[in-house]
């Protein structure tokens, strides 16, 4: 399944290698999973996924999914597609040859208010409707039966927070109960044809704190646990030989391309990256580049260049170029900056879909740059050189996103105010004309409606 | 039937930027299908038209509207007027530049939007007079104001700017005033426009509820040639007997060899009924509006994908639609449930746009079905088995105003079909 091409000189560090299930498109590592919100790339319908973005991977969260569970039966629970098809892949209307990854929780997930931790049985799950239980076999069970392609396996994450020498030798009893359930389920259900891959989680601490539950990790076979995932960087600093084969899956949060490039120095494989949605929400185009080979002398003392592009920016108002010269996605191939500056400012839904799709094409061109550059031997030379030429955070946001969740983002407790007001809401038929043509923004005064040549100052 | 129609009708005309084409008329109601050629390719009549406000369809990229088979869709002068702005507009070179929409557009004149939502505009013989929403200071939008800058969004169909009132105006003499004013700007829209050659400018009757109005005023808007004509003023809150009677007056002494545009509707009875009153165009932006909130529109009514009774409905949106959206994985389709939907529905935006990928194919479906059964001689069929369908048999539910209107063009609604 996974197979490393050309791996570090010494120990745990950049690698190539090469993750090929049977019927799915080969990804070829470093590279990333695209985060899914309730089945979707945000704003990416299905067919556009599948006709203008070439995502190799997505990741799912099952707690997107089971609002209505323990009470009822979720909804994808009780999906039974035709033809022995995976009720996940076909619920959310995936390709049939994208990776499929799940998990519990999204990424990055909700942090759970100290009132709901995990006890022996459960994790705390954050639903559209609130912080909910999930049982380690509930997950496990369903976990197996949706037939994902990998199935990343129940942890006690604690998500956000330190853990103390108590609360990690209970996270490791955890760990190794859960684990060790879920491969006997494994081995008790009939034989799929195609049994999902089990990643283990490992705890966000070291190797050596958590050595009961990485012994037995050593112990089970590939079969039963294929590969890890990943929350902290900590944990593979002293990671055994033993493990060090199986590839890594990421849910580290990078929060700009220079963490995704120490990630992957330091040994990570596939990438959950959170800042591509972020970045499209708040209408910024990412616009950096990997060197492929360090020969790229172009920017050579001169001040650092921004990792993006904000399209709220009056400033591409009449632009007819591309986002990024030369790109080729479906946003920078058929459309231009001054349509993009208009819809993110006209609150049209589609200047997110346009920047969704380039951004996750810049992506995928800088992971294809990154493995060309560990190919070369040059990656260490080609990192230094993009933290030189880049600012080191992305821009700020200058406009206002779509709307904001409950589930997407991270709340305290119960009687939060909402994060933004409602867009629209129903009304009778009269007024729903006038929510459909909002008259313009405060901030336009006269003299610049005059100027648009709108109408005349009487 | 009389295929190629009355002759006088289809002589040459100059600075027209369009050919009507009439392909059949119904031999029982006034129905008509055509092919219009426009300066973005030809569109088959009738036609429903979707509306992409402010240059964009609630998310669709311009790959999936079209996609849903649109070749013409809507946008607002109003809003373009102030975002992007006509310097802007002009600076790119027209909205089909600005939206990479190589397919027509209509805009309609802003009129309508600055009377309806700004509650100060004031009409005047000079042109609309409002304050700014921002900034409280007079504005004036002119017939001359209107017609520029559709010159700069470049539609491949324009609208004059009409003096709009309520059609439950009761004050006669204010319909009046605005019907004879409709007629004057008009001609003021017509010596402003620049670009005829390229540009289709359509006039709007006016004349409220007045039938003896509508008909003057259809008169003297027919005498001033423009290469279509719309029938203005009642998307308000008119009772729809009303409208019909409207519709009918205004058709009967309507040229046969020009495209009618009945402007703001939407709903599939409505749309139904107008054709066979002779209508030919249609717009409203309810099939997209109402997708957001999870409504889902069928041969069986508007279903509310929200409710919870569909949160387990593995079915298709809707069965047997042909659309991205609901045709099935093993025809290409996206396979998508009602349940899917549901899961989205006001949570995700894609949720949204899958429903409004529907919705628009839906209507335009339907207008396709519609346009091949008034070729095919069945329109009168076809109404029936539509309504029957919708109301699932029950024909006391059928509305009182569409089995009225649709007598008045000698369909039975509830004879057996
Ligand atoms: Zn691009
Ligand atoms: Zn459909």
């Amino acid at each position: 399944m996974f197979t490393v091409i050309k791996s570090a000189s010494t120990g745990i560090g950049p690698r190539l290698g090469r993750l090929a299930l049977p019927g799915k498109k080969v990804v070829h590592t470093p590279h990333y999973l695209g985060i899914t919100s309730r089945g979707v790339i945000p704003h990416i319908t299905q067919d556009t996924f599948a006709r203008d973005a070439s995502i190799t991977g997505v990741y799912v969260g099952l707690e997107d999914f089971i609002e209505r569970a323990p009470y009822q039966t979720p909804p994808l629970y009780q999906f039974k597609p035709p033809k022995d098809s995976s009720p996940l892949r076909r619920f959310i209307a995936l390709p049939e040859d994208t990776l499929l990854v799940l998990g519990a929780r999204r990424a990055p997930p909700v942090a759970a208010p100290a009132a709901n931790p995990n006890t022996n049985e459960t994790v705390s799950v954050c639903t559209a409707v609130g912080f909910r239980v999930l049982r380690a076999d509930d997950y496990a069970e369903a976990a197996e039966r949706l037939q994902a392609d990998i199935v990343v396996g129940l942890g006690d994450i604690p998500y956000g927070r330190k853990l103390g020498n108590k609360r990690i030798e209970k996270a490791t009893e955890r760990n190794i109960k859960w684990t060790q359930d879920h491969i006997n389920l494994r081995h008790s259900a009939e034989t799929r044809a195609q049994q999902a891959k089990l990643f283990a989680p490992l705890l966000p601490v070291s190797s050596a704190k958590q050595r009961f539950y990485i012994e037995t990790l050593i112990q089970v076979s590939e079969r039963d646990v294929a590969g890890l995932a990943v929350y902290a960087l900590d944990s593979l600093e002293d990671l055994p030989e033993a493990l060090q084969p199986l590839p890594r899956l990421g849910f580290t949060t990078p929060s700009a391309p220079q963490d995704v490039l120490q990630h992957i120095v330091l040994g990570i494989d596939v990438l959950t990256v959170p800042f591509i949605n972020a970045a499209t929400d708040a209408g910024i185009a990412l616009s950096f580049q990997f060197p492929s080979t360090s020969c790229d002398q172009s920017h050579n003392g001169s001040d650092p260049l921004p990792l993006g592009i904000d399209m709220w920016s009056p400033a591409h108002a009449v632009d007819l170029g591309p986002l990024v010269d030369g790109c080729t996605c479906y946003a920078c191939a058929n459309h231009h900056r001054a349509y993009i500056q208009h819809l993110l400012a006209a609150k049209e839904m589609l200047g997110w879909v346009l920047l969704q799709l380039h951004n996750h094409h810049v992506t995928d061109i800088f992971f294809a740059h990154i493995r060309a550059s560990i190919a070369n031997g040059t990656f260490t030379d080609d990192v230094e050189h993009f933290q030189r030429k880049y600012e080191s955070r992305l821009p700020e946001k200058t406009g206002q996103g779509p709307r904001v969740r409950g589930y997407q983002f991270k709340a305290e407790g119960p009687g939060e105010p909402k994060k933004n007001k409602a867009p629209f809401t129903m009304l009778d038929d009269g007024q729903e004309k006038i929510v459909e043509s909002a008259p313009p923004e405060a901030g336009t005064d006269a003299s610049e409606l005059e100027a648009q040549g709108f109408a005349a100052k009487a | 039937m009389s295929r190629g129609a009355d002759q006088n009708d289809m002589l040459p005309r100059t600075q027209h930027a369009l050919k009507f084409d009439l392909v059949a008329k119904c031999a029982t109601t006034k129905a008509r299908a055509a092919t219009l050629h426009l300066p973005h390719g030809p569109v088959q009549l009738p036609m429903f038209m979707p509306v992409a406000t402010q240059a964009s369809l609630k998310g669709l990229t311009p790959k999936q509207l079209e996609e849903t088979s649109c070749r013409l869709c809507l946008n607002n002068t109003y809003h373009l007027g102030l975002k992007p702005g006509q310097a802007t507009l002009d600076t790119i070179g027209g909205a089909h530049k600005l939206q990479s929409w190589p397919h027509n557009i209509l805009t309609d004149s802003g009129g309508f939007q600055m009377v309806s939502l700004l509650k100060l505009a004031q009409v005047t013989e000079e042109g609309v007079r409002f304050l700014s929403p921002h900034d409280g200071t007079p504005m004036l939008l002119t017939p001359e104001h209107s017609i520029s800058l559709q010159n700069s969004i470049g539609s491949d169909i324009i609208m004059q700017l009409d003096d709009v009132i309520a059609t439950t105006s009761p004050d006669h003499a204010r319909i009046l005033e605005a019907m004879h004013r409709s007629v004057r700007w008009l001609d003021r829209c017509i010596a402003a426009h620049k670009k005829p050659e390229s540009q289709n400018l359509f006039c709007i009757i006016q004349g409220g509820l007045d039938l003896e109005l509508r008909r003057e005023c259809t008169r003297q808007m027919v005498a001033r040639d423009t290469p279509g004509i719309a029938i203005g003023g009642l998307s308000g809150g008119e009772a729809k007997v009303e409208y019909c009677k409207v519709v009918k007056t205004c058709t009967d002494l309507l040229p046969d060899g020009k495209p009618r545009y009945v402007m703001g509707v939407g709903y599939p009875e409505d749309i139904l009924v107008s054709v066979a009153l002779g209508a030919d165009m249609f717009d409203c932006v309810w099939p997209t509006r109402t997708a957001r909130f999870g409504n889902a529109i069928t041969n069986v009514g508007v279903l509310n994908l929200k409710n919870a009774s569909y949160a387990c409905d593995f079915r298709p949106v809707d069965e047997g639609c042909k659309c991205m959206c609901c045709r099935p994985t093993s025809e290409g389709g996206l396979g998508i449930t009602r349940a899917y939907i549901h899961h989205t529905a006001a949570k995700e935006t894609a949720g949204a746009h899958l429903l409004s990928i529907h919705n628009v194919h839906y209507l335009l479906i339907l207008m396709r079905q519609v346009r091949d059964a008034i070729t095919e001689q069945r329109y009168p069929a076809f109404l029936r088995a539509y309504f029957y369908k919708l109301y699932a048999g029950e024909k006391h539910k059928y509305p009182q105003w569409a089995v009225d209107a649709l007598a008045g063009v000698n369909v039975d609604l509830l004879a057996e079909s």
